[in-house]
């Protein structure tokens, strides 16, 4: 379908900058820019569709600038965070808007309205109108209204967050695979990084106006390029150490480095192996369901480790004082 | 998204507001301020005269009293409204709407009917109680009219304040008056003092029910310039007592408009509380006791200068007929307006429709524009768009003859029209306003991204969502043009003549069979007005 490609895009308010220097999203991807409320993320979207326009930078889509096309003209669909329902029509009038925009037969508009319905599974809903719907159903119906135009790119403004968390893992699975059948390029905005890992194919990480790192899930939750994108995803372990003939050591706990001198080692609390033996003090532990997460003491470091029940050398109704510990998979900060 | 195209739609209403606003406006700031070079001597002429002096005074100390007893009347309906649901509330929700309806001059005739010196509740007492032509008329007719806007304004934000403020003070140990003092009512004051303010600058401006009911010894501002113009046709004393009239009324609405702009933040939260059902027994009890009494207080408060008036047009001779509306029917042509009765009905709807139609045409462009861009200099532009609403009526008729009185405009009912809209379109513009800043903004950008233009976006999406303002704001326009009475007046040739100048005509006259037949008529017109404007209104969107 078509690929996204945005550079040197900037804008600035009183008291916010905005900065995007290269980001592409490749034909039929799912990419979600995440972050935390405030970081810009929303703001890039709305770039994207063309309702703010950049101070400067440009907007490509499949290499040609669509800077100064008016968001009619940017074969777009966008699914708002309030859906933004007209409520003045039914759900039929709704899914059909953009056909009739686009003064389709009124056999096409039917034909192809049925069809939008069918695909977020809400035939029979064509009569309702927005205020009889629940939330979710009420999001369905904004993505089939976004889709039943054949946009060239998908925008979702953080679409789930106003649901119920149920409600919410149900539907973002149903917008992945609607996503892969159609193989539209898709922009998803949301500030949740569970959702974000489980939906994209990439991830595009913000912070106060600017890219931190883009990636797979798991290239950010594993190999995070920053502290904030390491602590946004997920509980870290970050250690601050020197390195001397190729490691560096907490105590016994030794990670193999090719820097010298001082390093940040970054794992993730899963990462950690607890065996028997008398590395690190057992501060603390909660239980959580199927597991447990430990914070230890290791050399004047806290280090939190996460595991499941039966993958404990002992019983996790009597901890012992101390416990070894080994670590699977560590990347530098 | 900028149009240019689209951006020349609001010069049409801009040179409307500088033809028939702020040039006659200036034409009076000349003879006012200006002999040969700027000069303050009519104004000073005007302050240093006792009786002027003391018009000036008046017109702010009766404001100030109605504005008290509208309070007085209004806040309990507001509480009884927001909180409690009773039988009968409907019904007095439904009669709380006829001052709406009623034009300032029927209301002054049936004062006239009840507190006269033959009058109903005169002739039921036995004495004159000395209320009519004096102060206590225009308060108690000016309370008449507005209390309805305190219970409305005040109890609509009553009901969203949330109940959790309350529920938390009372958990805090707050109850009672300390509850009300400190929590409720710092919640509902911006409602308060909006719609205090706004009863205020009616009051200030009223002409109908100070000249009616006021007489000479009691006039106000309005009265004065009025008088000044059409009786004495001494233009510079008019002119500088509109120069007074305008600079008080402009500061009054500079502080009702900062006043609305808090109240409608306040408006924004929209947690609505629900209403309680008495019980039987709390019927029964002092506090139903106490809302009975005071649905008792409205409804005959109301309905007596209206049932006043009925009446009375039914009265002929001291028996019931229908003789005065065969009269006012009969009369091929009537010398004491120039004009026969069907004449004067045709003129007040084209006057009506003829002001829903432009105050659409000009309200309309200028809240979208306002709503949907941003230009340089948008707060003069939107400062400059509600001037208007603190100028009166009198004030315009005097502009339009100063300015327009040596060209054929003068002769043409459109100046007519032209008065009305200038008085009627600033509600349109806030009604429309009101109900665009509802709509989610992204509404229009999911329409746009859908692929429809600019103005199918408007047509399609922002229009119908508006329609609700649109209706109200020109039932709005269609009752202030129909009731109106002072530009009217002044600038109505005999075949231009509307019911309220035939209704005032009569009533100099004395005859006042004729003036309740009328007025009914007139009633009935503005109601059957509002329920077309509201069924068009519908069905075209």
């Amino acid at each position: 379908m078509v690929t996204i490609e945005l550079s040197g895009i900037k804008k600035a308010w009183e008291d916010f900058k905005l900065e995007i220097n290269d980001l592409r999203v490749k034909d039929g991807e799912f990419l979600t820019l995440l972050g935390p409320s405030g970081c810009g993320k929303t703001t890039t979207l709305r770039i994207i569709a063309g309702f703010e326009k950049p101070d400067s930078g440009e907007i490509l889509f499949d290499g040609k600038s669509v800077n100064e096309l008016p968001p009619y003209e940017r074969g777009i669909g966008i699914v708002f965070q309030d859906y933004a329902l007209f409520p003045h029509m039914s759900v039929f009038k709704n899914v059909a808007f953009g056909l009739e925009m686009r003064r389709l037969p009124k056999a096409e508009i039917e034909r192809r309205v049925k069809w939008a319905l069918e695909l977020v599974g809400l035939k029979g809903f064509e009569n309702r109108y927005p205020e009889q719907l629940s939330g979710g159903q009420q999001q369905r119906v904004a993505l089939a209204r976004a889709l039943v135009v054949e946009p060239q790119v998908l925008l979702l403004d953080e679409p789930l967050s106003n649901l119920d968390a149920k409600i919410r893992e149900r539907l973002r699975g149903e917008i992945r695979r609607i996503q892969r059948e159609l193989g539209i390029t898709t922009i998803y905005v949301t500030h949740d990084q569970e959702e974000a890992m489980a939906i994209s194919d990439r991830i595009a990480v913000m912070n106060v106006g600017k890219l931190e790192q883009v990636g797979s899930p798991l290239e950010l939750y594993y190999r995070p390029k920053t502290e904030f994108v390491a602590r946004f995803l997920g509980l870290s372990n970050i250690l601050e150490l020197e390195a001397r003939n190729g490691v560096a050591c907490a105590g016994k706990l030794c990670f193999p480095v090719e820097r010298e001198g001082r390093v940040r080692i970054f794992f993730r609390p899963e990462s950690v192996v607890i065996e028997s033996g008398d590395d690190a003090e057992i501060l603390d532990y909660e239980l959580l369901p199927g597991r447990i997460r430990l914070r230890l003491e290791l050399d004047g470091n806290t280090i939190i480790a996460e595991r499941f029940l039966e993958e404990l050398p002992f019983r996790p109704e009597r901890p012992p004082r101390r416990v070894g510990l080994k670590v699977t998979r560590f990347s530098l900060l | 998204m900028r149009v240019r195209a689209s951006k020349l739609l609001i010069f049409a209403p801009a040179a409307f507001l500088l033809a028939f606003f702020y040039l006659p406006l200036g034409s009076i700031l000349k003879i006012g301020l200006w002999e040969e070079g700027p000069t303050l001597k009519p104004i000073i002429e005007v302050l240093s005269n006792e009786y002027h002096r003391r018009v000036i005074l008046f017109t702010i100390g009766q404001a100030l009293a109605s504005t008290g007893l509208t309070l007085l009347l209004g806040l309990p309906g507001a509480y009884i409204f927001a909180r409690y649901e009773f039988p009968g509330k409907r019904l007095l929700k439904a009669i709380l709407t006829v001052p709406f309806v009623m034009p300032s001059i029927m209301v002054a005739l049936g004062f006239i009917l009840l507190f006269g010196k033959s009058g109903i509740i005169t002739s039921l007492i036995g004495r004159d109680l000395g209320i009519l032509y004096s102060w206590k008329a225009i308060i108690l007719a000016h309370a008449f009219y507005n209390f309805p806007i305190v219970i409305r304004m005040v109890s609509a934000l009553w009901q969203r304040v949330n109940p959790h403020y309350e529920e938390a003070a009372m958990a805090l140990g707050a109850r009672g008056w300390r509850l009300f003092w400190r929590v409720t009512l710092p919640l509902i004051s911006p409602a308060i003092f909006a719609s205090a303010m706004l009863t205020f600058v009616f009051c200030f401006l009223s002409f109908s029910i100070p000249l009616i009911l006021g007489g000479y010894r009691y006039a106000t501002i309005e009265v004065d310039i009025f008088t000044s113009i059409m009786t004495l046709l001494d233009f510079r004393t008019g002119s500088a007592l509109a120069v007074i009239q305008i600079i008080l009324s402009m500061a009054f609405m500079y502080i009702y408009l900062r006043a609305l702009d808090s109240y409608a933040k306040r408006e924004e939260q929209r947690v609505l509380q629900r209403e309680k059902r008495l019980t039987r027994k709390e019927l029964l009890s002092l506090k139903g006791a106490l809302i009975g009494l005071y649905s008792l207080t409205v409804f005959i408060f109301i309905l007596a200068p209206l049932i006043a008036v009925i009446y009375d047009s039914l009265q002929f001779n001291g028996s019931w007929s229908l003789e005065w509306y065969r009269r006012i029917f009969s009369a091929e042509y009537n010398p004491m307006f120039g004009a026969t009765t069907f004449t004067a009905i045709k003129n007040s709807l084209l006057f009506g429709f003829g002001t829903v139609i432009f105050s659409i045409t000009v309200g309309l462009p200028i809240a979208y524009a306002l709503y949907r861009w941003d230009f340089r200099g948008k707060r003069l532009f939107d400062v400059l768009a509600m001037l208007p609403l603190a100028s009166s009526s009198i004030t315009l008729g005097l502009g339009y003859i100063a300015l327009f009185s040596k060209t054929p405009l003068y002769y043409s009912p459109i100046l007519i029209i032209a008065a009305h809209t200038i008085i009627a379109y600033p509600f349109v513009l806030r009604a429309v306003s009101t109900s665009l800043k509802k709509i989610r903004p992204t509404l229009w950008e999911a329409a746009l991204s859908l692929g429809a233009r600019e103005w199918q976006a408007f047509l399609k999406v922002e229009l119908p969502l508006a329609a609700g303002g649109l209706i109200v704001g020109s039932i709005f326009a269609f009752a202030m043009s129909i009731a109106e009475l002072g530009a009217t007046y002044m600038l109505a040739k005999p075949e231009y003549t509307t019911i309220t100048v035939a209704i005032y005509k009569f009533l100099g006259a004395r005859q006042f069979g004729s003036a309740s037949a009328l007025s009914v008529l007139l009633m009935a017109v503005s109601t059957a007005g509002f329920l077309i404007i509201e069924r068009v209104g519908e069905e075209a969107w």
